[in-house]
C-alpha cells in the first residue's frame, strides 16, 4: 500500500460480500485500501463480467465475477486491465505498479553511435508465490532507424517475444504486455508490416502453480527460465534474428488463502466460516 | 455470447484434483467455485474508456463513489471473488 501511495494512486477492491464480512476482513488483516460492497452483483452486472458459467441456484457460487484488475489514470480512463480464464490467478502489485506509471520506463540508456540492438530482461519482483504473477521484462534498446517487429509476422521473420523454456515444470505464462505496433510499408517489395517505434518493453506475467518448488536448507526456490528472441531491420534488410537466454531462481513464497480454515501458510483470522453461512442462508431465501 | 466452462483436468487423489495448468485443488475443474470460462470471455470495458460510475457501499458502511472518491488521481479497481471464502 505504501508504493501506491507513492505513485499517488488510490486502490478499491470490489466484491459480492456484505459490507460486515469486509468489515471483518478489512479489521482481520489491517488493509487500509478501500473495499466496496455489491451483495446483489449490480455492479458487477453493469461492467458484463459475472461469471454465467455458474448456475443461477449453485449457492453461494452464483453472482461472482470474472476476477481482474483495472487500472485508471487521473481522468478515469482504463489504461490497462488484467483478466485471466484461470481465476487462480492474479497479478502481483509490481505488475500494477508498472501499470500505474506507464510501462517503457526504466528504458536503457543508449550509447552515441550503438548499431546493435540491445536486451536486457529482468525479473520484477522478489520472490514468486503460487498464483500471483509477476511479469519477466525485456527492455530492446533499439538504434535509430531501426525496428523490431510485432506479432503477427509474416514467414521468415522473427517478431519481438519472450519465451519460456518448453520443459519448464510447473511454471506458466499469461498475457503478454506490449507496447502498440504501427504498420510499416516496406519499399522495396511493398509488403506491410507490423513494427513497434524506437525501444520496446515487453512484459511477460508468469505465476508457478505450486509444483515447481525445490526445498533446500536455505528455503524453497523455483527457477524461471527461457529465451528473448527479436530480428531488427531498417527500411532496406533485416538483419539475422537473435535471442539470448535468461534465468532466474527465485524464492517460492506462500500466498494468502482465504480464511475458512487451517493450512501451509495460511493466516486464519477472520470468521469466515460464519460470514459463509450467513451469505449460504441469504441467497438461497433470495431466490 | 454463451461462455463455456472449463472442465480440463484430472484427479490426483482423495481431494486432489489438477485443473488445465498445474494447480491443485480439492474440486474439481469445473465444479462450483472452480468454474474458469474456456476461451474468450467478456472482460468489460476496454482499455481507453472511461471506467463506468461505480457507487456503492464501503465497508463502513458509507455510499462511495469512486470516481469522486479518487478526487482526481489515478486509481486500481480490483474485483475479486469474495473476501470470506
Amino acid at each position: 500500500m505504501p508504493a501506491f501511495e507513492a505513485a499517488g494512486a488510490k486502490l478499491y477492491v470490489l466484491s459480492y460480500d456484505e459490507i460486515d464480512a469486509l468489515a471483518d476482513f478489512k479489521s482481520a488483516h489491517g488493509t487500509t485500501f478501500t473495499m466496496l460492497s455489491d451483495p446483489d452483483s449490480e455492479i458487477i452486472r453493469a461492467f458484463g463480467i459475472l461469471n454465467t458459467t455458474i448456475a443461477e441456484d449453485d449457492h453461494p457460487w452464483y453472482g461472482i465475477p470474472y476476477p481482474g484488475v483495472y487500472v485508471m489514470d487521473g481522468e478515469g480512463i482504463i489504461t490497462e486491465k488484467f483478466f485471466e480464464n484461470n481465476f487462480t490467478v492474479r497479478p502481483g502489485p509490481e505488475q500494477l505498479l508498472a501499470a500505474l506509471k506507464g510501462e517503457q520506463i526504466n528504458l536503457l540508456e543508449k550509447g552515441e553511435g550503438d548499431q546493435e540492438v540491445k536486451v536486457e530482461v529482468t525479473f520484477e519482483g522478489d520472490t514468486l508465490p503460487a498464483g500471483i504473477t509477476r511479469q519477466l521484462v525485456a527492455r530492446f534498446s533499439v538504434p535509430e532507424g531501426m525496428h523490431l517487429y510485432g506479432q503477427p509476422v509474416p514467414e521468415g521473420l522473427v517478431a519481438a517475444s519472450i519465451q519460456l523454456e518448453q520443459e519448464l515444470e510447473g511454471i506458466v505464462s499469461y498475457t503478454p504486455v506490449a507496447p502498440e505496433t504501427s504498420a510499416l510499408t516496406l519499399a522495396g517489395d511493398g509488403h506491410t508490416l507490423q513494427v513497434y517505434e524506437g525501444d520496446v518493453v515487453l512484459r511477460l506475467p508468469v505465476a508457478q502453480n505450486g509444483r515447481a518448488i525445490e526445498k533446500d536448507d536455505e528455503g524453497r526456490w523455483v527457477r524461471i527460465a527461457g529465451k528473448v528472441q527479436w530480428q531488427a531491420c531498417d527500411a532496406e534488410k533485416c538483419d539475422i534474428p537473435q535471442e539470448q537466454s535468461f534465468s532466474f531462481r527465485l524464492p517460492a513464497a506462500f500466498t494468502v488463502m482465504a480464511d475458512m480454515g487451517p493450512g501451509e501458510g495460511r493466516v486464519p483470522s477472520m470468521n469466515g466460516a460464519q460470514h459463509f453461512k450467513k451469505m449460504t442462508e441469504r441467497r438461497q431465501t433470495s431466490s | 455470447m454463451q461462455i463455456e466452462r472449463d472442465t480440463r483436468g484430472s484427479e490426483l487423489g482423495p481431494n486432489q484434483y489438477e485443473d488445465a495448468e498445474g494447480y491443485i485443488a480439492p474440486l474439481p475443474a469445473g465444479f462450483g467455485p472452480r468454474s474458469n470460462p474456456l476461451g474468450d470471455f467478456p472482460t468489460g470495458p476496454e482499455v481507453g474508456q472511461r471506467l463506468p460510475d461505480v457507487i456503492t457501499l464501503g465497508s463502513d458502511g458509507n455510499n462511495v463513489d469512486l470516481h469522486a472518491d479518487r478526487n482526481g488521481q489515478p486509481a486500481i479497481l480490483v474485483f475479486t471473488r469474495s473476501a470470506v471464502w
